[in-house]
């Protein structure tokens, strides 16, 4: 929006900081950052509630479940795959966990661990099929999309797992010096997963794998097995966001996070993370994620409602990349 | 050559796996949908199977002796009899039976003049955006939440949180944990709804007959609810009735006509009547048998009756008058049970009007609400909005919503 | 059922067998195989299930689907995917359902007026993915959002009823079977020749399976992208005739989950998500099976909490097959 005209203020790179500087606002996370200020500022102006620390880190809270999963939704992207059955493992490991506590008996401790090993199961079937037997991607999570849900209904038969112990909400309900203990997670995992990509032979690998897979594969780096370790990695934060869920809601259903891995693809697609693979990065990713939920926040605090709030979200996630596609291309000289 | 064994093993694994699930039969008997919760079928009807073989006259459940148990909000400002910002965050917006709720807030606001309620949710029944919603709300500094909750449990957590930060808590539709709201406002108990269903299938198939059921999902907890209520009453009331099956329909109206062609051609005459759980699955339903021509031939047009009364499909269920005004007009669905939804919600703002005022208070026993006069309360913190209403061919006239 | 194509697949064989294998190689043929054993199995186990009308039913739900997984198709085959498909047919069906109650409007507006709308809203996201060069997923997740919240701002989601009785195009039956599956057919075999034989339709697989050349060759990809999203909101206006012409009341909503449905039944079909291979008519297939599954598993008594795992599996192991038969495929022609 009003940001556009702003990097071309610095059209003039004369001294090596300066064209630092240049290439660092002109890259894709760097527009996007612009974007968000530009946006936090506006809707600061519409309501004095929306730019209190408390408020911004309450809304992280309800995003770290999305979050985890979109980190390693990043990496997958990035290798040009996709994986649409996040919210389907979230919702089985959730049910799993709590059902394994509230009918099999299963200490609470036990379950919450069982609840990321399913997950990292589910996301390993995935990836064994689509490594060993080559399903595309695509094709094996709507598949396991309808399977994991439905595998989620028959286990709970519709019942909710509910009644927890008070110790199991300290995680999503509870803060931990200061700030909402699930972000703690988020942060720290954000952080690894951020060098992991950017600073790892296994980071540039998934790079290459995106760029031009048979290249990859022919300049020795282990394709399939990285393949199967980020699939895996992504039912592993499936679950792992479904303990921080059922947590924070202190209840779960089967039902729980259908049509979640939209959300979770809007926040790495506009965090500009291309689709077609190849690039992308976790900093755009974190973006994305804040870029969303603040506008949803910020707007509906500016007196704006739902109906139209998403109204407003669908066109400035198209807006966002079209804007960053015109700089870039500017930018790149092409 | 092993990619190839591993895939055939793979696939021989899966197709077992669905051969052996079929063997999974269906089982009604123990209908767990509504979590294994309590439930409380009220008295037979005079002349029911079920009347002659009930013992000695049931003992009055003693809900009116409940203690007060609803939460109270830490420190709210005492505004009583000045102006109030309220917001209402419903199940889900964009439907019928909301927006008549949303209606009937204004209606009562306006009445009041010192109120101000504004109607906002998720556009899914998603029980994670209603909890972000009222989180936002919080933020954004109401004096009272109205709500009506898509699951009873989870979203406690952030009403607790609303009451701990002075905003007053009044539920109705679908509630939460007691403690976690001040007061809830019932249209109807489970028990009671189910009875009226029950009673009207009866009334239309006979104590022997054979119906199933299409919901909106399992995992939907007033349908489940109800369910489980209407086969506790079924089982003491009816036991020669006949329950088939229950089936899905995901809130989707093309999705439950499927489905209830799907029974209609797997049943056949076998099946009397079928239910619609939810406001988008009864007119599904209703199309289905309409469009088949298995209407009760004693009250239907000429285009969708059946052939003759044996062959005909009852079609009862809970649900708002615009959508099932055809099926009512053109004889197929004799009557339409529903509380007003439009009372509902101007019960509601009434309620939360009279907390802030002080009006209502923990040891209260009932409350004045406008044009519907003097509510009860119930079952500790609930009002009772009063008994359900029915929509026939003569009165659906008179109501838009 | 694999194992007898493949051992067949291996002994020198007689000429009607040869005929029977490269009828069975494609993936329609590996799907009406599939929905054959699937008619066996089920009809066996239910013989109610073979019912006329129950047959007709199937086809009848299949009809607003497959016409919808047409376009999906094209879609997809070109490199893109729509995923706001359900999103413009709740609204689609929404005006053509307050069109059809204007006093005095005739009843071929209401049908008419989706079908112009509908390649509107496909013209303006083929736009921003061909000419901005906006990923397609973006802009149909963008466009779903906005398609819904707009519908709910504009309507409420109240519902519509009263149509006149001439309007309820899908109700109507002709030589027995229903109306839509008409729509269906003849639809799926247009589209089928068109992709196939103009063209302007193969120009789709060539943007799909590789832009350069389609470039190199003289194809501009950004005007088939154009045609293609324009296409696919042509087909997702007759589905939503389709589907509001079914119902005596519709509710002014979007129907959540329905682009999974189309999507799933256009990817079943044996369209490569990758882009550039895959047939219309495998779609349309695809969406009988799928919707012969969910009718044929009521049949057969599957317990209903587990009805929705038993679903995935099929879908997976229909891809599975799809996928075996490729590979056998790929192995005869180096071999």
């Amino acid at each position: 929006m009003a940001v556009t005209e702003r990097p071309s203020q610095l059209t003039e790179p004369s001294n090596p900081i300066v064209s630092r500087l240049r290439a660092v606002v002109l890259s894709k996370e760097g527009i996007l950052f612009l974007i968000m200020i530009a946006a936090m500022f506006i809707l600061s102006l519409l309501t004095d509630k929306f730019l209190t620390t408390n408020n911004l880190l309450n809304q992280l809270r309800l995003v770290t479940e999305i979050g985890l999963m979109a980190l390693p939704m990043t990496f997958i992207i990035i290798t040009g795959g996709i994986d649409l059955s996040v919210g389907s493992i979230f919702g089985l490991s959730a049910i799993v966990m709590g059902f394994l506590w509230q009918d099999s008996g299963w200490p609470l401790e036990l379950a919450i661990i069982m609840c990321m090993v399913v997950g990292t199961m589910a996301g390993f079937m995935n990836g064994l099929f689509i490594v060993r037997v080559g399903v595309p991607p695509l094709i094996m999570t709507l598949a396991t999309l309808a399977l994991y849900r439905g595998m989620a209904l028959g286990v709970s038969e519709a019942r909710s797992a509910r009644g927890f112990p008070d110790w199991f909400f300290d995680l999503g309900q509870r803060q931990f010096l200061g700030i909402p203990s699930q972000l703690w997670i988020l942060l720290i995992a954000a952080i690894i997963a951020g060098i992991v990509l950017a600073r790892t032979p296994f980071g540039r690998g998934i790079y290459a794998m995106g760029n031009n897979e048979l290249g990859a594969r022919f300049s020795g780096i282990p394709v399939r097995l990285y393949k199967l370790a980020i699939y895996t990695f992504s039912g592993f934060m499936a679950g792992l966001a479904g303990y921080i869920f059922t947590s924070r809601i202190s209840t779960t259903r089967a039902d729980m996070g259908t049509g979640l891995e939209l959300d979770v693809i809007a926040a790495v697609v506009l965090g500009g993370t291309s689709i077609n693979g190849g690039s992308g990065s976790i900093v755009g990713t974190m973006i994305g994620l804040v870029l969303i939920q603040l506008l949803k926040n910020g707007l509906l605090l500016g007196g704006v409602k739902g109906d139209a709030t998403i109204v407003i979200i669908g066109a400035i996630l198209i807006l966002a990349i079209l804007i960053n596609n015109l700089v870039q291309r500017r930018a790149g000289g092409d | 050559m092993s990619k190839k064994v591993f895939a055939a093993v793979l696939m021989v694994a899966l197709a077992l796996s669905v051969a052996f699930v079929p063997a999974v039969a269906q089982d009604e008997v123990r209908w767990v949908g509504a979590d294994d919760l309590p439930v409380s079928p009220l008295e037979c009807p005079e002349g029911a199977p079920g009347a002659a073989m009930a013992e000695e006259p049931m003992e009055e459940p003693e809900v009116a002796a409940l203690e007060y148990n609803g939460g109270q909000p830490v420190g709210a400002p005492d505004l009583a009899g000045q102006e109030i910002v309220l917001v209402d965050v419903p199940k889900l917006i964009g439907i019928g039976y909301f927006n008549a709720t949303s209606l009937g807030m204004q209606q009562a606001a306006e009445e009041l003049g010192n109120v101000k309620v504004t109607t906002d949710g998720p556009t899914q029944g998603d029980i994670v955006q209603q909890v972000a919603f009222i989180e936002q709300y919080i933020t954004q500094g109401v004096n009272g939440i109205l709500f009506a909750a898509n699951d009873p449990v989870g979203i406690s957590p952030v009403l607790r949180r609303a009451l701990e930060s002075g905003i007053h808590v009044v539920g109705y539709d679908a509630n939460s944990e007691p403690d976690a709201r001040e007061w809830f406002v019932n249209q109807a108990e489970f028990n009671g709804i189910a009875k009226a269903k029950i009673d009207s299938m009866v009334a239309e198939i006979g104590p022997e007959g054979s119906f199933a059921i299409v919901t909106s999902s399992f995992t939907a907890p007033n349908q489940s609810r109800w369910i489980s209520e209407m086969w506790a009453y079924a089982q003491k009331c009816y036991p020669d009735l006949k329950w088939l099956e229950t089936v899905e329909s995901a809130e989707d109206q093309n999705l439950a006509f499927q489905q209830t062609q799907t029974l209609l051609n797997k049943y056949g005459p076998d099946m009397d009547g079928v239910f619609g759980m939810s406001s988008v699955a009864f007119p599904g339903a209703a199309d289905a048998v309409a469009q088949a021509g298995l209407c009760s031939p004693d009250d239907a047009a000429a285009d969708v009756a059946a052939p003759d009364e044996e062959s005909a499909v009852a079609i009862v269920g809970l649900s708002t008058p615009n959508q099932m005004r055809p099926f009512v007009e053109n004889g197929c669905v004799e009557s339409v049970v529903l509380w007003n939804p439009v009372d509902l919600g101007y019960a509601a703002v009434y309620v939360m009007r009279a907390v802030v005022d002080g009006k209502l208070t923990p040891e209260s026993t009932e409350v004045e609400a406008g044009r519907l006069g003097t509510l009860q309360v119930v079952n500790g913190s609930e009002i009772l909005l009063g008994p359900p209403f029915v929509y026939t061919q003569d009165n659906i006239a008179d109501f838009d919503f | 059922m694999t194992a007898t194509t493949v051992s067949a697949a291996r002994q020198s064989t007689p000429g009607w067998l040869k005929n029977l294998r490269m009828l069975v190689s494609g993936q329609e043929g590996a799907l009406t195989l599939s929905l054959a054993l699937l008619v066996i199995v089920v009809g066996t186990a239910n013989p109610r299930f073979l019912a006329q009308q129950n047959i007709s039913d199937i086809l009848l739900n299949s009809s607003y689907i497959a016409v919808a997984a047409i376009g999906m198709s094209a879609v997809i085959i070109s490199g893109n995917i729509d995923i706001s498909v359900g999103a413009m047919i709740g609204v689609l069906a929404t005006i053509s359902g307050q069109l059809s109650i204007v006093p005095g409007m005739p009843v071929w507006i209401s049908w008419l007026v989706p079908l112009i709308v509908g390649p509107m809203i496909g013209a303006v996201t083929g736009f921003l993915v061909a000419y901005l060069r906006i990923p397609a997923i973006v802009v149909s997740l963008g466009m779903m959002s906005i398609l819904k919240g707009g519908l709910i701002l504009a309507t409420g989601g109240v519902w519509i009823y009263n149509m006149p009785p001439a309007y309820k195009l899908a109700q109507q039956s002709f030589l027995g079977l229903p109306v839509p599956v008409y729509f269906m057919l003849v639809l799926t075999i247009l589209a089928a020749l068109w992709m196939r034989y103009s063209p302007s339709g193969r120009a789709i697989y060539a943007v799909g399976g590789n832009k350069e050349a389609a470039l190199l060759s003289g194809i501009s990809p950004r005007v088939v992208l154009m045609r293609v999203f324009m296409f696919n909101g042509l087909m997702v206006g007759i589905s939503s005739v389709l589907f509001a012409t079914q119902f005596s009341s519709i509710q002014s909503t979007v129907p959540s989950g329905l682009e999974l449905t189309i999507i799933t039944s256009a990817v079943v079909g044996g369209v490569s998500i990758l882009g550039g291979t895959g047939t219309v008519i495998g779609a349309t297939l695809a969406t009988i099976l799928l919707r012969a599954i969910g009718n044929g598993m009521i049949f057969i008594n599957v317990s209903a909490y587990w009805l929705q795992a038993v679903q995935g599996t099929l879908i997976l192991v229909t891809v599975l097959i799809d996928l075996l038969r490729r590979r056998r495929q790929a192995a005869q022609i180096r071999g």
